[in-house]
């Protein structure tokens, strides 16, 4: 390649290191192989399997995330963060000052400030205020690590969604779980390293975008699995096709494949042979994965599982079941907390009500059971929303709405954290006295990523991939750093 | 390497000067930080560091030689300081004149010599390209592959020309042309091939990634958009072999060109491919800003081959181009007519017929011709010879919570509304006729954005009178309702139709939609002059109950109304003239609309007097602007510059960028050709020709293909197709020794033929093709193949996918007719690493997935397929031998040898017993026998060779 230039040469080498070839030697190490299996690689290959760990791999504190994106940002103001002054501001006209240079999705001129619909308290040895809409979850937040100050700048869902998974507002760049499981490979060689679940009755409106690889190669995007149906897209064989069936053809082709290869000495081939092996077994890992019917009842009866239905309960159990199989990314997005006011059911004094039933339970189980099995040791799991909602009530068009609701706010919302390296217990970063903007330690979305990159083992600052002119990170070019005040 | 130039040699300031300065000094100085005013970036920032003819006193040397590590640069914090051989490197080049180069790809391209081959050589030299590819395979060490076998070239060049494989009997001529003719035979295949149909279906597709083709909006709601129009324009314009600069000015600025056919304006749709959001709440003019930043990124990447997201923030890091110059090129796109509107106004209606289409173009001509002289006439007696008295002193309120007051400005009294607007605001306005009118003929209405200067450089939401009512009250009388007949707004071509402002049943109307950057007015004609008492006072209540995106209302914060007595308007309404090409009009449109037509959506330039200036964004903000700038192409580019006699505007910008000056075009098209068949670019970064990107791997080769496309060739995409695959690199075998696959892995050097895994649709149609389900149909509507259950939840519940029958064709229909939806991809085009389309993608990586396994065993598209192919082979022969040798030709193209029958004959036997055990009753049966060479059929279409080129 003597024409090459040398930063030419060096991008590409480590196009060719990062892709392709990093997985062919975590393969080799043994680091994940899902989707190569051993083979006799070329001179070139060996050579880089023998490499060190990749540049950008720090010690590492959690092996595999469970991320609960509730779709349509809950409100902070009901659930977390506790505003007593609010109380005593309901009704009133919103104080100019809130107002001013702020652009909101439906608000318009002077709203009224609209105080906390639920009662407070505080549990737990950390004294954690919550609303009582979480009975369960209260018993569990001591596992809990609060950040009431995470900010967006994004104020409409779909790209505010995009920010949360891909650190960036538009479509096309990779989400965590694909930076995730690019940078660490698979631990289980029968599974998807990066699974989506979706409850809730309708799909985020950007759809696949949030689990989309980008511009990192399209294997690790994220799978979406399902809970009825078909759990991967065309994983049963077609109807007449038994397994024996499908055994004496994959026999078939490899034999026939293999003699390709020998024809052409193309190694593409011999990853290919790998590949339809991964899917043969793949076949029966994800169906054995994802049936919860195998949970002994008093488990389904503790998440308050809906079998044979599709359901956030279901899928927190689902979570687990992949979390202990060795699933690196689990992504689970439930539909339905826009609580503008509009109509019932996304209004705090309706819908927000069944969505939290809908959601305590089985979040609090979820954290038990991890415990319990030893996994929250090296599971992390961050719950939150898009962005946080406002502390006026909405008045959509300029007239109040007909029920309690309220506008985006991505000033700032609470997120949790819990488990792998996190500081049980405490709560960072504390809002205004109306619960609008940080009045102190205010986080980016930027910083979370950051935050669990570090956590996972993989330097934020050196995970990048070269794509249009840039080295482009999950973390953007603005300055982001490491949440160290909540790691344990 | 670097070591390549010796004492003596002369240097090239690109190839061994500027990766020293990218590699250890652009960092600090480069384009945004340039420290102590230092850039290696521009080479006039940096002159004074350098004494041309002498290294020893030159600074540049001087600290990079420093013996203090507070002098030596780079800073020993920065990293390593230079080898001793890069810096000789760099005494040499300031002893040769220490000449600042351009970057390769900025300079134009010319014809190169082609290297003479040794005599042993020369017999494989048989094109051009061969003799620049075996220099670089010999300094490699290399030498070329054995010619591949025919039935492998035929197989390979007719998936490359056009995405199908090719039949038995097509195989069977050629191999025979190829006996009797040799050399020949391969000429009049690629001929036959160039012109089949299916080329255009092929080649399409590459396309369509670049420019982010979908059928879809993208964003929010991901709604439904129909523009599939244009992807059938890509498709026979490939067919057609329209010279490439043609399909790029078209494309960039088809709607610009001097009477311009209904082609060129669909060409434009290419620009309106970006995506609209309709999720509420959200701003039009934030997503309208968003779009046209994607449109400067997607046509400088398309077209040149330029990353340019970065310089949305900042100048660029490695490449000349500065901040300001980002904004120029954006001005070129910033005054379409288009605003992120729901109804992707403005749109043309295109007949579904393309026949119908010239037939419709010219009874549009007529009809605006008609339409913008009718409106010149009336606007004319309107606004210049009408004596308007302005409505003062006037009462105002509202039907709602909207608080309204009255104010004078400069001059003139107006409504403002204050605080809070709620939707659905009628403002009603009481006043006395002025003074001195004794009759009414029309009423003028201004609405005003709240702060006009601002609003010039930061549009507001604007209003529409959905319906508008004047009344006269007179003394004692019940007001009376005066009839309105006709509305003339403030130019030719609106969004809205300001007529529906009559129409109390309709939301529409005259009006600024859905942003507003100027006052706006609209005059109201009466149907005749009406007499008034001096007393007499009026009534106007304007209804203004648009309430876009569900969030925002278009209500006049500010408006001014004035009212004239003059009857000319009144006069020029009733000559018989106006009336006659009235009708006349009303009969074309009638004509018009009977000829079967599909909105797309277009580009169209607003008129000068409402155009949006462009600013400079800081930090790429769009909300905090800087200075104003006009459209304006890169410097170092070295294209048309604004000045203040010329003002450039998009048809020069799509002029330049097709002209054969222009240093990148053609090297950015012929790069990307040349990758579809060889696998990667001679610039492997098709999307990165700038310094960040890679160096051609043979730019000899790319400047002589470039030069040579752009004139000799005449931009003939077909031409330049047909000398690669005639070539004698593109020949060659593909089978490759552990050697030479240790020598060179990825193939940089050529020494082999190509062998890579089939684009996703061809995937899927060779599948269909294979097995005799394909059909031929061309064009026409997106179509909906099987997919997965469960896979199809649209966010908007209306949205349906049906899929069509076994028995109906359109099931098996390319995939490139397959409906685009950006949030939910077609399975197969995800699996096989197709892009979402969301922006331009100039290449897809290539995967190996398990993913993928599971698609071509089990996806019901190749169930089909499989049971189909099934059905040829059983009819083929009774014998069993015969089948599996003919599924194995159809599959491959070529016959099996006698060991790879015995898999398959072995699969037979086993699938056959196990359906026979399964179903005693029908042992031996058709049916049985069926399915067993199901099973071998799915083999079949899962072999590595077949899903390989």
């Amino acid at each position: 390649m003597s024409s090459l230039s040398i930063e030419s040469e060096f991008a590409q080498r480590s196009l060719e290191h990062h892709t392709r070839r990093h997985f062919l030697r975590n393969c080799a190490t043994g680091l994940g192989s899902l989707w190569l299996a051993d083979q006799t690689v070329g001179g070139a290959r060996a050579a880089m399997a023998e490499s060190s760990d990749p540049e950008f791999r720090i010690p590492a504190k959690a092996k595999r995330v469970i991320f609960l994106h509730m779709i349509g940002a809950p409100s902070q103001l009901e659930l977390f963060d506790y505003k007593p002054d609010l109380v005593k501001f309901d009704g009133k006209e919103c104080p100019r000052e809130y107002l001013e240079g702020q652009r909101f999705a439906f608000i318009q001129g002077t709203p009224t400030m609209l105080g906390p619909q639920f009662p407070f308290q505080q549990y737990g040895e950390s004294g954690a205020w919550l609303s009582d809409r979480l009975p369960e979850f209260s018993k569990v937040v001591d596992q809990v690590c609060f950040i009431k100050t995470v900010q967006t700048d994004q104020f409409n869902h779909g790209p505010a969604q995009l920010m949360v998974h891909c650190g960036q507002a538009r479509v096309g760049y990779p989400s965590i779980g694909s930076w995730v499981t690019w940078g660490l490979g698979q631990e289980n060689e029968d599974l998807p390293g990066f699974i989506v679940l979706l409850s809730g009755g309708r799909p985020p409106r950007v759809g696949n975008a949030l689990w989309s690889s980008g511009f990192l190669p399209s294997v690790y995007q994220g799978v979406q699995c399902r809970s009825t149906g078909d759990p991967v897209l065309n994983v049963a064989n077609p109807d007449g096709v038994t397994r024996d069936s499908r055994r004496a053809a994959l026999d078939a082709l490899k034999r026939l494949n293999e003699m390709n290869h020998e024809s052409f000495g193309d190694p593409e081939t011999l990853t290919r042979i790998a590949q339809y092996e991964m899917a043969f077994r793949m076949q029966m890992a994800v169906p054995e994965a994802m049936d919860i019917n195998r949970e002994p009842q008093y488990v389904q009866d503790a998440y308050g599982v809906e079998p044979g239905k599709t359901s956030f309960a279901n899928n927190c159990l689902l979570a687990r079941r992949l979390a202990e199989r060795g699933v690196r990314y689990i992504q689970l997005f439930d539909w339905g907390w826009d609580s503008h006011g509009s109509q019932q059911s996304e209004s705090l004094n309706g819908g927000f009500i069944d969505k939290c039933k809908q959601m305590d339970r089985p979040v609090a189980a979820l954290l038990k059971d991890l415990d319990e099995r030893g996994l929250l040791e090296d599971t992390l799991v961050v719950w939150g929303g898009e962005f946080g909602r406002t502390s006026m009530a909405e008045n959509r068009g300029g007239v109040a709405t007909r029920f309690v609701g309220r506008d985006h706010n991505p000033n700032a919302f609470t997120m949790w954290l819990a488990g792998a390296g996190i500081r049980a217990g405490m709560s960072y970063g504390e809002t205004d006295a109306m619960g609008y903007q940080p009045a102190l330690n205010p986080v980016q979305l930027r910083d979370l990523h950051a935050t669990m990159q570090h956590l996972l083992g993989l330097d934020p600052q050196r995970l990048s991939f070269p794509f249009q002119g840039l080295n482009q990170k999950l973390i953007g070019v603005k300055p982001a750093r490491v949440i160290e005040e909540i790691l344990a | 390497m670097t070591s390549g130039a010796s004492g003596d040699e002369q240097l090239s300031f690109n190839e061994h000067i500027r990766p020293i300065f990218n590699q250890h000094c652009v960092a600090c100085h480069g384009g945004v930080e340039q420290a102590g005013g230092l850039s290696f970036v521009h080479g006039d920032a940096a002159s004074y560091i350098v004494e041309p003819g002498e290294p020893d006193a030159s600074y540049l040397i001087e600290r990079v030689t420093s013996e203090d590590p507070e002098e030596r640069m780079p800073p020993p914090d920065h990293g390593k300081g230079l080898s001793q051989q890069e810096i000789d490197l760099l005494r040499t080049w300031i002893q040769q004149g220490g000449n600042w180069g351009k970057h390769w790809a900025f300079v134009k391209p010319e014809k190169s010599e082609p290297p003479i081959a040794s005599s042993e050589d020369s017999a494989w030299t048989t094109s051009r390209i061969d003799a620049f590819v075996l220099k670089r395979m010999r300094q490699a060490g290399l030498a070329p592959a054995p010619e591949a076998d025919p039935q492998r070239w035929l197989r390979r060049v007719t998936l490359d020309l056009t995405g199908l494989p090719p039949t038995p009997e097509e195989l069977a001529e050629f191999l025979q042309a190829v006996e009797a003719q040799g050399a020949a035979a391969y000429e009049a295949t690629v001929d036959r091939l160039l012109k089949s149909p299916a080329f255009g279906e092929r080649w399409a597709s590459v396309w369509l990634d670049v420019v982010r083709y979908a059928d879809s909006k993208g964003l929010g709601l991901d709604g439904r958009r129909t523009i599939w129009k244009y992807r059938d324009w890509v498709i026979r314009a490939f067919n057609a072999d329209m010279p490439f600069d043609e399909f790029t000015v078209k494309q960039i600025a088809g709607d610009l060109l001097p009477d311009p056919s209904m082609d060129d304006l669909v060409a434009t749709a290419c620009n309106r491919l970006t995506q609209t959001c309709e999720e509420g709440g959200t701003d039009d003019e934030m997503f309208r800003v968003e779009a046209v930043i994607d449109r400067v990124n997607t046509n400088m990447t398309a077209w040149q081959g330029l990353t340019f997201g970065c310089v949305q923030c900042h100048s660029h890091p490695y490449d000349p181009i500065q901040h300001a110059e980002y904004y120029k090129l954006l001005a070129f796109f910033n005054n379409t007519a288009d605003s992120d509107l729901g109804s992707e106004e403005p749109n043309v209606l295109v007949p579904l017929e393309h026949n119908d289409t010239e037939e419709a173009r010219v009874l549009d001509r007529q009809i605006e011709a008609t339409r913008e002289t009718l409106w010149e006439e009336a606007y004319d007696v309107l606004a210049n010879q009408s004596q308007w008295s302005e409505l003062r002193d006037f009462e105002v309120s509202t039907n709602n919570s909207t608080k309204v007051v009255t104010a004078e400005v400069d001059g003139h009294f107006e409504y403002q509304t204050r605080g809070t607007v709620a939707k659905e605001t009628t403002v009603v306005v009481e006043a006395a006729v002025p003074s001195g009118l004794t009759q009414l003929a029309a009423l003028r209405f201004t609405g005003l954005p709240k702060d006009e200067k601002a609003a010039r450089m930061d549009s507001e939401w604007g209003f529409v009178i959905s319906h508008i009512q004047l009344e006269l009250l007179e003394g004692d009388a019940d007001p009376r309702i005066l009839e309105i007949a006709d509305v003339i707004a403030d130019q030719p071509q609106t969004i809205l139709d300001p007529m529906l402002s009559l129409n109390a049943k309709s939301q529409h109307g005259f009006g600024a939609y859905s942003r507003i950057h100027y006052p706006r007015t609209g005059y109201f004609v009466l149907a005749e002059a009406i007499p008034v008492s001096a007393d007499a006072r009026l009534r106007i209540s304007l209804r203004q109950d648009v309430f876009e995106t569900g969030a925002f209302p278009l209500v006049a914060h500010r408006g001014r109304l004035a009212i004239t007595g003059d009857a000319p308007i009144l006069d020029w309404e009733s000559q018989q003239s106006v009336q006659q090409r009235r009708a006349e009009l009303a009969d074309m449109q009638a004509r018009r609309r009977k000829i079967p037509s599909v909105r797309i959506p277009v580009l169209r330039e607003l008129p000068v007097s409402f155009s949006r200036p462009t600013h400079v964004f800081d930090r790429g903000n769009y909300l905090t602007k800087t200075d104003g700038v006009p459209a304006s192409t890169p410097e170092i580019l070295g294209g048309p510059q604004a000045n203040e006699e010329h003002a450039l505007n998009r048809l020069d910008l799509a002029r330049w960028i097709a002209s054969p000056e222009n240093p990148l075009t053609a090297r950015v098209a012929v790069n990307r050709f040349w990758a579809q068949l060889f696998g990667s670019g001679i610039v492997r970064t098709q999307e990165d020709f700038g310094s960040s990107g890679d160096a051609p791997t043979h730019p000899d080769l790319l400047n002589d293909l470039a030069a040579r496309f752009s004139t000799e060739m005449g931009w003939s995409v077909k031409t330049l197709l047909r000398e690669l695959v005639l070539s004698s690199t593109y020949r060659q075998s593909s089978v490759v020794s552990s050697d030479k696959l240790a020598a060179d892995p990825q193939n940089v050097y050529l020494s082999r033929g190509p062998r890579r895994r089939l684009p996703a649709e061809t995937i899927r149609d060779q599948a269909l093709a294979i097995s005799g389900l394909l059909s031929k149909k061309q064009f026409g509507e997106p179509v909906h193949p099987p997919i997965p259950d469960g896979i199809w939840l649209p966010f908007q519940g209306g949205d349906r996918w049906d899929t069509p029958d076994r028995d109906d064709p359109d099931r098996y229909r390319r995939t490139i007719y397959t409906y685009i939806k950006r949030t939910i991809q077609f399975p197969v085009m995800a699996s096989f690493d197709a892009p979402t389309r969301e922006f331009c993608a100039p290449r897809r990586l290539p995967s190996n997935t398990p993913l993928q396994a599971l698609m071509t065993l089990n996806d019901a598209t190749f169930v089909e397929a499989s049971q189909a192919l099934a059905e040829r082979m059983f009819d083929h022969s009774v014998e069993l031998q015969e089948q599996l040798q003919y599924g194995f030709l159809l599959a491959t193209c070529r016959d099996p040898q006698p060991r790879e029958l015995q898999p398959l004959i072995d699969l037979y036997e086993i699938r056959r017993n196990e359906e026979d055990a399964h179903a005693p009753d029908e042992a031996g049966t058709e049916s049985t026998r069926l399915n067993a060479l199901t099973s071998v059929a799915s083999v079949l279409l899962n072999l590595d060779e077949v899903l390989n080129k």
